[in-house]
Formats: structure tokens, C-alpha cells, sequence
């Protein structure tokens, strides 16, 4: 339900969730709010008391009650707002007076029982839905002054989880709902003296990180899904040429590679020890995807410790050769490097490199051109800019194709196409990397395996992509979000989870029936990728996340998603076995994902559920209507005649036949 | 057939420019009088209509051969190379000749025949009825009446014969008035809405230069605007630019002045002319492709054309039109130099926003035959069927489809057809093989003789309904009584599916309204199968009180369902029901879904015995 923040760097205004013009005679009304949330801006009216009226702008996530837009979000931890840090004369209102309270737990549960000052009953029980484990913090009456309407009365209640703001004038039924963990800077702005001209940035301050006080409960264990040996021996791991190894049980090998892995049957325990002192943070070519009939793989790993000096190692060559060994038709193993050719080179002198055609005799080295985090984030804080505050409007298609956003979507497509196709057509085993192999190879090597394998167009077979892949493999979900890291200005800051989620959903445009999931599945998973509600998205890596023991004290994603799987499936899924898809990455075909980058904006009328949907879903549901009234009627008729001949087929036969129809 | 020297070359070459791997065919190419034809290795035929055919380049010769690119008014680009250099010469000329005819009479309407008889084809041109369109909108009535001022083609050669002007209009004021415009082309009525009392009117522009007045045209406006009893003022709209406008004073022509007529408002709206909208055209199909597909500059390129913007002033006219009939009831006349090209394109647009009607197939051809085709158009101009003027060429009406098109985008239950539907239409006009685009105006159809020699294009659409249905359609929706499209830019997309329609390489969208349709039809399939039983067991019921039952009756009920052809090798005979439970079950109506409900029941109290797929049966025993 929390919107999801953006993964925009760079602060940005608070989106208060559009409230459907829908009666509130609810009483508890909760919001019914599904409508994208808009930045906004709160006005604390003024206090003598505390010496004057200021604005309180919330930036960043605080705005993105769901837009996309997150900067560097500060979200370390739903919690209470407050620190200053730029030095200002005053320490604001707004955010001063949730510390205290917060600090003074006693007040906590008496509170929530009170009544309000302004004389309206209102429990906080009753004014804000909340997330069992959830606890109020304070309220206050703003003034809301949204982009889009202007200023609006309102009270504004912050929790440990969300920052929740309700209008007060009865014709404008306005709902704010942010996670704080979406909340990326707060700003408070002006002071009685000088109005509008000072801003001051307040920081975050750490607490618990929601997740793990979350007491949801669902039905459903998500942290059950991904069971590593499980999807191993699903795609038939290990056989003659692979084996599982438990080397890094305690993470000694790697410390950001999971405990399991998927190694070539030939190569040793120390083979795997030594290779490991030649690629960058010991990521060492593990097995990612096996071809089920061709037998060829796909590898993933880190660079080569080249160095200036082109150092060689003769145990890496002979692991590379082992790999391609294993796989007898085949005469030389492709290696895909996802960088420019030339930031591969630059990175020799760090100590990186890639491999040599010397070294290397029976491997061809490809490059995939693809940025690195940095011309990501810029990337999209491009695109934020061209769509907020306002849309640019004269020169949109310019100003989008500048912001070089679906160009970066494009050539990570390429790259997963040429690995999927050197994959599908047997012509080789594949090995990607980048630089450490924890961004744009988890990007590749998932999209490859999604275009590959129609298991993972599931919904629980996207879940054990992403549980593998990105996961278990170590993309550092917290440095390239933000969870748990004070220092906004980070530059390991980066959307490439979101980037590989777009991939996905150009995908799926252009496959309408080949996945399980809809688009809201998609949304929901960024969403809460910045929500801190769920721990899947927590830590770097399984070693840390075993360390925290995430999946015993939060609750994973997948639980909330497996418990109610019918509002993320795709009516039109067919599932189709062998089918390879090859999306087209051309700029023709790639479009950018405004239901999810522009969403808050009031002048979206998104429509939900989506028409074309939600036609077939009421086809579907007319057809079993007719269905079972034929069998009744048939049955009816057929049972004042005992003749064999013109018995009607019971639904089992009745159903599976009509389902073949396409 | 005298243009013809070659009639097949063999060993040809089509390339695929969509393909990346620049795969290409072999075949033969064969010229007919009417069509260039290709046929693969494959057998599959690739037809290309003479009149579709918009340029022929010879290229230079390469070592395969000499390739000839044909560029199509259906935006199909199609490259050969032909082995020999003669052949490819001959094919080149001919085409040059065959797809530039001097006369009307060479098109191919007059030589199309879909094997229907005169009464047949009388029928077809009476499909789509204007004064049946008129009435429908609920004139003639108190205000508004048909007028006969126009009934010889006296006044305006360019206008249709029946002419709907205000009641108090008299035939002075409607000369006078007629003298005082562009061609002649005074003030009648487009579109009148029946709530609002309120009207869309069209015209051409005032012959004002720069001070000259005309009382009978001053009149004829203020009794536009007492024609409508709730808003006294009437807007004036002006398509042009105002630059433009200003300019055409200079040739005694231009703009009304607010002082001169009492109770308008004037505005100006900018679309640009013809001329403006040709060469963005072009600049457009170079972005996409005639000179290759190199896309890195996909979207600057496609901006720098500038065609999305003037779909969108377009759409911003229609949605200014629209707001002031429903927000402000006050009725609009609408004109731009000569009130043919951005007229009609605001004045359907508009109407189409306003009445649902015309979101339906027939309500849209009869909307294309109302503001276009009988309000003088100049579709033989502007289509370039024959060889005249390329300065007259301009795409005027494909606009129009394009933002019918992409209204259809922002509003996917509002219309009763589709996609297919708009590149249909769009493809005949071009096509030359039916009469109704052929000539510029009505008086010089009539004198074709179109509706004897030619053939309507609405039935043969009509016929093919199925094909052109939008599967999400809602009709009853209060939604979508009036739509409200959103004109914020990234809703303005590339119409891939019109640009680019030979692209084989994605069709995502169509595919999904295939399998919706595929439901539909099967859903009606079964809902027939139901009506079918229930009439049956109905008979068989009344049989049975009164004591005959017969064995055949029932025999036949099933056969036609296909539903239950394959299903008869039922394997549980022994479930089946028997008689003393059938009370039960026909006691239950189907639609309160009781028959789960007892399902459960019976599941509960007999555990173990069967499987639950065969809970039909269970619940019965």
C-alpha cells in the first residue's frame, strides 16, 4: 500500500496521495487511495508560542508519497523526523516535536487514546490506518500546500512507519500517505523573519528501520520461496559437468556471493580458492542459468585483476577452459563485458581489467556498452527533471530523448538479447561481468534467464529470479537505495534495480501474454523496494541479512504478494513452455513507463484497473457463468433421459476443452 | 495496358527494411494494369495498388542489381532489385505513368467491380443518409430549417445541395452573406446540439480586407446566435495563426471584427495551413525511414517534424470547440481561408467529442460524409489521385484520423471501432477503388456520375464489421458521453501502427484484442448453447404435462454446441444424476450460484467417494 519513493537523487517535494473525491462518510475512513501521490508542501501555521509561522517543505520522498522521485533517500530507518543540520537559528516545529515525543515512549500509547486539541474525536486509531506494529509519534494542524490545488487546511500525523496527512476542509478530501522510508530530505524553509528565503536541510535521524518492528501477518511465508537447491535442481543441478558446492557456507570464499554455489564438477575446492585471488571482491564465474537440452550456461562474475602490468593467471584460464569443457561441442566460451570498452581499460588502473585475447585462447570477449551506476543516477534524475514539477511540455520528446533513459533501457536489453541468443541457439557457453559483477551483470545475466526460461515469468518464478539473481548474489540494495546510510550525498546511490524492473516491463509490453504478473506487481515491488516495510530489499548481501537475520525478525515482499496473488496476475497470461522471447530494443519499441515515473501527477488519469484488463477478466468471469449454466441445464435435461449418447460432459472434461480454445 | 512494356521480371529482390538482419526474398514481379504484384518463394503476395503508389526512385545500380524504391501514400516503402537494368527501367517507367492518371475516369473506380447488381450498388450509396443525419440532431426545428437557397449549386459550388440555416435567416441575407465570403462559402450549420441548443457552424473567411463590412453577413451571424435561446453570444473561431489571418487582409480577404458584430467573441486558434502540414509530413517519414532506420535521434527527430504539434493544436481547437458548446452553451462558427481543410478537421473533431454517435462505425462515416466529404473536401486534391498540383497534395484528413486515433488511445471503451478501422479508411482514401472520395465537391461528383459508374466504400466496410469492432467498447457508459481528452505531451505519441503498419516485427496490442475477441465470440457461442437448452428442456416441459416425450427432441439439443462435441466421452456414467434429485437442481436458479453451495454440502456429508472435479454429479446422488 505505501507508495513507493522514486529513485531520484536530489531532494524532492512530498506527494500527498490524491484522495478519491469519493464521500468520506466512511467514518474510519481509510483512504481508498490508489491514485498516484503528488510532491507537496506543508505550512505549519503560525505559533507565537514557538515565534512565528514557517513552512515546512518536506523534499524528496516525503514528497514522493509514491511519486518515483527519491533522491538520496535519508529513509534509513522509519522514524521520527528531526536534527537539523544546517545550522539555522531555530530548530523547526515540525520536526523538533516528533523527537521528543518519540523520545518520551510513555507518551506514546496515552496519546493515541486522546483526544485530539481541536476538539474533534478523533483516535489516532480512528484518523490513520495503520500497520499492526505501527506506533503514532504526533500530529499537528498544517497548512498542505499542494503543487496542484494550493494550500490546504489539514492535520498531519507522523508514525514510526508513515507520515500521514488528512485535509480538514470537508469539500477537498485530500490524503497524504508516505512511508517514511521514502522520505529522502527534509527541508524546513524560512523563518519568521525571513520568509521563503532560508532553507534549512534537516537530516533523518536513525531508528529501527520499520521492517523489523512490522507485525503484519500474512498467510503466506514469502521468506519460503527461493530455496536455492531447489531451483538448482530444477534446472537439473547438479549433473556430470556441475556441481553445488558448500565452500562458502560461512562466506569465507566471498563474503558478497551466496553460501551455495554452482561451480564446473571439475574444478577443486582450492582451483576455486585460488581464481578467487584473481577477481575483483573474490567473485569468483559461478553458474547462473543451465540450457536445459544444449547444456550451455550462463557464468557470472567479477573482473579480472588485470592491472596495469596485465598480470595473468594461469588458474582463472584454466577455470574459464573448464567451464567451456563442460560443454563439449563447444569451441570457445563468449565473454560479455557489460562495460564501454573504454571504462574497462580505465579500470586497469584501479587493478581491474579484462580478459586479454593472449591469456585467453579459447574465449571471445564482447563489450555491451553499458554505463556505470553514476550515468544511471544522472540518467534518471534527467528524466525526474523533465517530469516534476511540471511536464515539459514543448519540447517533451527532445528533452526525454536527452535524458538518455531509454537508450541505457535499450542497450541493456541488447546485451541480455545477445547473451539469451548465444544461450538458446547452443553456439556458446556465456560468462558475464562488469566490474564487480553485482549491477550491470545481475541486470544481464536475470534478463538473459527471463528471456530464456518461461519459469521465471511466473509470478513465484520472478520472485526466485529476483531472490537469486539480484538477492542472494549480492546487489547492494542497501548502498544503491539507500536503507540504513546517513549520507545522502552517496554516490553508490543508483537506480539499477528500478532500471532492470523497466526492462521487465518493456517486456511485458511487448509480450502481453507471456507473464503471470501485471504492471501493478511491478509497482508494487518498487514501491516497497524503497518502503522499508518488507526486509527483502535490507542489506547488501546474504551474508549481512544472516548476520541481521532479516528473514526471523521482518516480513519478506512475497508474503504480502503470494497472499494475494489475484490482484498482481495478468488475465492474458498463457503459458507457453519452450517460447524464447526476443523483445525489440529499438527506440521504436521502447516507451517510457509513465504509469510509473509520472504517476502522481493529477493530470494522469490512470486508468484502474487497467480497461483492457479488466474487459477480459469480466469475459472470463461471463464464460464460467455460462459454463456452469450449461452444465446445469444439460445435466437438467440429460437426467430425464438416462441415455448415454447425449450426456453432457461434467465440468472437468467441459472446462479444460473450452480453455484450449486459444 | 499501353504503359505496360513489361508485364513480369523473375529473380527479384524484396528486401525486409524492418528486419535487422537484412533478410530478403525471391520472387517474381508481375505489372497489371491495376496492381503491382509480388509473389514470393513462399506463395505469399505482396499487392501494391497503382494510385497507392506516391514516388518511384531508380537507384543506382549495385552488382545484385538495380533497386527500385516505391514509396506508398499507405506509408509503405517497399525496395526491389531487379537483376537487369532494362527491366528495371521499364517497370520504372510505367509505374510513373500508371500512378499518375490525368483523368478520372482512368481510376480504378471506374473499373471496380465487386460483382453487385445496379440495385445493390443504389443500396450501398444510400447507406449513409445526411437528411436522416440532420433529423437525428433533432433539425429542422423552431430555430433551424433547410434552406433551398443552394439547391442549384446557385451560390456555392463547393457546398452540398441541402443546407441548414437559422430560421430567421432569409435567402437576402443568405446571398448577401454568400457574396461576402470565400468561395461563397457563408455560415450553415455542422452540428447541432440538441440539450444545449447550442450549434457548430461552419463558414470560409469574410471578405473583410481591411475595413470592408457586409450587413447581410453580420445579420446571418446574429441570427446564428439568436438561434440559440440560452447563450446570445456565439464565438467565432479562426483556425488560422493570426499572422496568417493579418496576411490575407492584404488580398481582401481576413478576420471579423469584434466592433462590426455584435455578440461574438473572436479567437484565433493556430493551426497551421496545408502547406505547413505537407512538408512536416515529410519531415516526419524521413525520421522514420525512407532514408533508413538509423534511430539514434528517434525522438528529437520525430519532435523537430513538428507533427505531434499540430495534432495537437488540432486537438486543442475540437477541445476549445467542445468546452464552449457544453460549458458556456454557446454556439461556434468555425472557418479558416476557405473553410475546407482545418474547418473540417475542428468541426468533426468537435463534434466528435461531443456526440457518441459518431463514436460508432456507422456514426463515423456518417461524420466523414458530413464535414467532408459533402461540405467539399477537396479529397481529389488533397489525396493527389490525379496528376495535378503536388502543392495541393497535403495530409488534411489523415490528421484528422490520427487524432481520432489517438482520442482512441486516451479513451479505449469510447469507441465502437478500432484501430483497423481508421487504417482502413485511411488506405481508401487513397486507394481510388471506391467512389467516395473521388472528385473535390459534390456538384463535381454528381457530374461524374460516381453513384452510377462507382461503388461505395460503407457497405463493404459495414459488411466487415468484425473486423473493425473494439472489443472494450462500452456504449451505455455516462462516462464517456462527452470526452475530455488529456493533452499533456507524452500523451502524444508516434502511430506506429499507421507509420510504420508494414513493421511485421510487433503487433503487442492487436494481439491482446484478438484474444478478447476470440472470448467474446466464444462467449456468445455459449450463451447461444444456454438459449438453445433452456427453449428445448422449455418444449420438452410442455411436452411432458402433456405426456409425450420424445427421444429425438433431445437428441438434437446438443449437437451444434462446439463446446460439447469433443466432450461426450463422458467417463463417470455411473455419477450421473438421477431422477428424484433433478427437483433440486432445476429448483436452483443458475445466476445465485446455489450450485456451489450445495456442492459443499454434499461434499461435507459424503466425503472420500469421488473427486471434487465431479461435484456435479456428487451433489445429485
Amino acid at each position: 500500500m505505501p507508495p513507493g519513493a522514486g529513485p531520484f537523487k536530489g531532494g524532492f517535494p512530498a506527494a500527498p496521495r490524491g484522495k478519491s473525491p469519493a464521500p468520506r462518510a466512511r467514518g474510519r475512513g481509510f483512504p481508498s487511495a490508489f491514485r498516484p501521490p503528488r510532491p507537496c508542501h506543508v505550512m505549519l501555521p503560525r505559533q507565537p508560542a514557538r515565534g512565528g509561522g514557517r513552512r515546512a517543505v518536506a523534499r524528496g520522498g516525503a514528497a514522493a508519497g509514491g511519486g518515483p522521485w527519491r533522491g538520496r533517500s535519508g529513509a534509513r530507518e522509519a522514524s521520527s523526523l528531526a536534527t537539523a543540520v544546517a545550522p539555522g537559528p531555530r530548530v523547526s516545529s515540525m520536526a523538533s516535536a516528533p523527537t521528543s515525543k518519540y523520545n518520551s515512549h510513555s507518551l506514546e500509547n496515552e496519546s493515541i487514546k486522546r483526544t485530539s486539541r481541536d476538539g474533534v474525536n478523533w483516535d489516532l486509531s480512528e484518523a490513520v490506518p495503520r500497520l499492526p506494529g505501527e506506533t503514532r509519534i504526533t500530529d499537528k494542524e498544517v497548512i498542505y500546500i499542494c503543487p496542484f490545488n494550493g494550500p490546504i487546511k489539514g492535520r498531519v500525523y507522523i508514525t514510526n512507519y508513515r507520515l500521514y496527512l488528512r485535509s480538514l476542509e470537508t469539500d477537498s478530501a485530500l490524503i497524504l500517505d508516505v512511508p517514511l522510508g521514502v522520505i529522502s530530505r527534509i527541508e524546513k524553509m524560512g523563518g519568521a523573519t525571513s520568509r521563503g528565503e532560508n532553507s534549512y536541510g534537516l537530516d533523518i535521524t536513525c531508528k529501527p528501520i520499520f521492517a523489523f518492528l512490522n507485525e503484519e501477518k500474512f498467510n503466506v511465508d514469502g521468506w519460503t520461496v527461493y530455496n536455492p537447491v531447489e531451483e538448482y535442481r530444477r534446472q537439473g543441478l547438479p549433473n556430470h559437468h556441475w556441481r553445488i558446492t558448500f565452500i562458502n557456507k560461512c562466506y569465507e570464499l566471498c563474503d558478497t556471493y551466496p553460501a551455495l554455489l554452482v561451480v564446473p564438477y571439475r574444478a577443486s575446492d582450492d582451483d576455486l580458492r585460488r581464481v578467487a585471488t584473481f577477481r575483483s571482491r573474490n567473485r569468483i564465474p559461478v553458474l547462473s542459468w543451465i540450457h536445459p537440452e544444449n547444456k550451455t550456461v550462463i557464468v557470472r562474475c567479477s573482473q579480472p585483476l588485470v592491472g596495469m602490468s596485465g598480470k595473468r593467471n594461469k588458474d582463472d584460464e584454466k577455470y574459464l577452459d573448464v567451464i567451456r569443457e563442460t560443454n563439449r561441442q563447444i569451441s570457445k566460451l563468449t565473454i560479455y563485458d557489460a562495460r564501454p570498452n573504454v571504462n574497462a581499460v580505465a579500470n586497469k588502473a584501479t587493478g581491474g581489467g579484462y580478459e586479454s585475447d593472449d591469456a585467453y585462447h579459447n574465449a571471445e570477449l564482447f563489450f555491451l556498452d553499458i554505463h556505470n551506476i553514476h550515468v544511471m543516477r544522472e540518467s534518471l534524475k534527467k528524466v525526474k527533471d523533465i517530469v516534476y514539477p511540471n511536464v515539459e511540455e514543448s519540447h517533451w520528446l527532445s528533452s526525454l530523448e536527452s535524458t538518455h533513459w531509454l537508450e541505457h533501457i535499450k542497450l541493456v536489453l541488447t546485451g541480455a538479447i545477445q547473451v539469451a541468443d548465444r544461450v538458446s541457439s547452443g553456439k556458446s557457453s556465456v560468462l558475464v561481468h562488469c566490474s564487480d559483477g553485482w549491477d550491470r551483470t545481475a541486470q544481464l545475466t536475470s534478463l538473459a534467464m527471463l528471456m530464456l526460461d518461461s519459469f521465471y515469468r511466473s509470478i513465484e518464478g520472478f520472485e526466485i529470479l529476483v531472490q537469486k539473481e539480484w538477492i542472494s548474489f549480492g546487489h547492494k540494495f542497501a548502498s544503491r537505495i539507500g536503507h540504513g546510510d546517513k549520507n545522502h550525498a552517496d554516490a553508490d546511490r543508483s537506480p539499477i534495480f528500478l532500471q532492470f524492473i523497466d526492462c521487465v516491463w518493456q517486456m511485458s509490453k511487448q509480450f502481453p501474454t507471456a507473464f503471470e504478473f501485471n504492471e501493478r506487481f511491478l509497482i508494487t515491488i518498487l514501491d516497497h523496494l524503497y518502503s522499508c516495510r518488507f526486509g527483502t530489499f535490507l542489506y547488501n548481501c546474504e551474508s549481512a541479512r544472516e548476520k541481521q537475520k532479516v528473514t526471523e525478525r521482518t516480513v519478506s515482499l512475497w508474503s504480502l504478494i503470494n497472499s494475494n496473488k489475484d490482484k498482481f496476475k495478468n488475465p492474458f497470461y498463457t503459458k507457453e513452455i519452450n517460447r524464447v522471447l526476443y523483445p525489440v530494443a529499438s527506440m521504436r519499441h521502447l516507451e517510457l513507463w509513465v504509469n510509473y515515473y509520472i504517476r502522481w501527477n493529477p493530470r494522469i488519469k490512470q486508468q484502474q484497473p487497467n480497461p483492457v484488463e479488466q474487459r477480459y477478466v469480466e469475459l472470463l468471469a461471463l464464460r464460467d457463468e455460462y459454463i456452469q449454466r450449461l452444465e446445469e441445464l444439460q445435466l437438467a435435461s440429460s437426467a430425464k433421459l438416462p441415455d448415454p449418447s447425449t450426456s453432457p460432459a461434467g465440468p472437468s472434461q467441459m472446462m479444460p476443452h473450452v480453455r484450449t480454445h486459444f | 495496358m499501353e504503359h505496360i512494356r513489361t508485364t513480369k521480371v523473375e529473380q527479384v529482390k524484396l528486401l525486409d527494411r524492418f528486419s535487422t538482419s537484412n533478410k530478403s526474398l525471391t520472387g517474381t514481379l508481375y505489372l497489371t494494369a491495376t496492381h503491382l504484384l509480388f509473389i514470393d518463394s513462399h506463395q505469399k503476395e505482396t499487392w501494391i495498388l497503382h494510385h497507392h503508389i506516391a514516388l518511384v526512385e531508380k537507384l543506382a545500380l549495385t552488382t545484385s542489381g538495380c533497386p527500385l524504391v516505391i514509396q506508398c501514400k499507405n506509408f509503405r516503402i517497399v525496395h526491389f532489385i531487379v537483376p537487369r537494368e532494362r527491366d528495371c527501367h521499364d517497370i520504372y517507367n510505367s509505374l510513373l505513368q500508371l500512378s499518375k492518371q490525368a483523368k478520372y475516369e482512368d481510376l480504378y473506380a471506374f473499373s471496380y467491380n465487386p460483382k453487385q447488381n445496379d440495385s445493390e450498388r443504389l443500396q450501398g450509396w444510400q447507406l449513409i443518409d445526411l437528411a436522416e443525419e440532420y433529423k437525428r440532431m433533432g433539425v429542422p426545428n423552431s430555430n433551424w430549417q433547410l434552406s433551398d437557397a443552394n439547391r442549384e449549386y446557385k451560390i456555392c459550388e463547393t457546398y452540398p445541395r441541402e443546407l441548414y440555416v437559422p430560421r430567421i435567416a432569409s435567402k437576402p441575407i443568405i446571398v448577401g452573406s454568400s457574396k461576402f465570403r470565400s468561395k461563397g462559402r457563408f455560415p450553415v450549420l455542422s452540428y447541432y446540439h440538441q440539450n444545449k441548443e447550442a450549434a457548430i457552424c461552419r463558414c470560409s473567411q469574410p471578405l473583410s480586407g481591411f475595413s470592408a463590412r457586409c450587413l447581410e453577413d453580420e445579420h446571418l451571424l446574429q441570427a446564428i446566435s439568436k438561434a440559440n435561446p440560452v447563450n446570445r453570444y456565439m464565438y467565432v473561431m479562426d483556425t488560422r495563426p493570426k499572422l496568417n489571418a493579418m496576411a490575407n487582409r492584404a488580398a481582401g480577404k481576413g478576420y471579423e471584427n469584434e466592433d462590426n458584430y455584435s455578440n461574438i467573441r473572436f479567437q484565433f486558434v493556430g493551426i497551421e495551413n496545408i502547406h505547413v502540414m505537407r512538408s512536416s509530413l515529410q519531415k516526419l517519414l524521413e525520421v522514420n525511414g525512407t532514408k533508413g532506420l538509423s534511430v539514434s535521434d528517434f525522438y528529437s527527430g520525430l519532435e523537430s517534424s513538428g507533427w505531434l504539434r499540430h495534432i495537437k493544436a488540432v486537438m486543442d481547437a475540437a477541445i476549445f470547440l467542445a468546452k464552449a458548446i457544453m460549458v458556456e452553451n454557446a454556439s461556434v462558427l468555425v472557418h479558416c481561408s476557405d473553410g475546407w481543410d482545418r474547418t473540417s478537421q475542428v468541426c468533426s473533431l468537435g463534434s466528435l467529442l461531443l456526440d457518441s454517435y459518431y463514436r460508432t462505425i456507422k456514426g463515423f462515416m456518417v461524420l466523414i460524409e458530413k464535414d467532408w466529404i459533402s461540405f467539399g473536401h477537396k479529397f481529389s486534391e488533397r489525396c493527389g489521385h490525379l496528376d495535378g498540383d503536388p502543392k495541393e497534395v497535403s495530409p488534411v484528413f489523415t490528421q484528422f484520423l490520427e487524432c481520432v486515433w489517438h482520442l482512441t488511445e486516451q479513451f479505449p471503451q469510447a469507441f465502437e471501432f478500432n484501430e483497423a478501422f481508421l487504417l482502413q479508411i485511411h488506405e481508401h482514401i487513397h486507394s481510388c477503388q471506391f467512389g467516395n472520395f473521388l472528385g473535390n465537391c459534390q456538384k463535381e461528383r454528381e457530374e461524374l456520375k460516381l453513384k452510377e459508374k462507382t461503388y461505395s466504400l460503407w457497405p463493404f466496410l459495414l459488411d466487415d464489421q468484425k473486423k473493425y469492432l473494439n472489443p472494450l467498447y462500452s456504449s451505455k457508459s455516462p462516462k464517456f458521453a462527452v470526452l475530455e481528452p488529456n493533452t499533456v505531451s507524452f500523451n502524444f505519441k508516434f502511430w506506429r501502427n499507421m507509420y510504420h503498419q508494414f513493421d511485421r516485427t510487433l503487433h503487442p496490442r492487436q494481439s491482446m484484442f484478438n484474444i478478447i475477441m476470440n472470448m467474446n465470440e466464444q462467449n456468445e457461442q455459449l450463451e447461444n448453447d444456454i438459449k438453445d437448452l433452456e427453449s428445448k428442456i422449455k418444449q420438452r416441459k410442455s411436452k411432458q404435462t402433456d405426456g409425450i416425450l420424445t427421444k429425438e427432441l433431445l437428441h438434437s439439443v446438443h449437437p451444434e454446441s462446439p463446446t460439447l462435441k469433443t466432450s461426450l466421452c463422458f467417463k463417470e456414467q455411473t455419477l450421473l444424476p438421477v431422477n428424484h434429485a433433478l427437483r433440486t437442481i432445476e429448483g436452483s436458479n443458475p445466476a445465485d450460484n446455489r450450485y456451489s453451495e450445495y456442492a459443499e454440502e454434499y461434499s461435507k456429508s459424503e466425503p472420500g467417494v469421488v473427486s471434487l472435479e465431479y461435484g456435479v454429479a456428487r451433489m445429485t446422488c
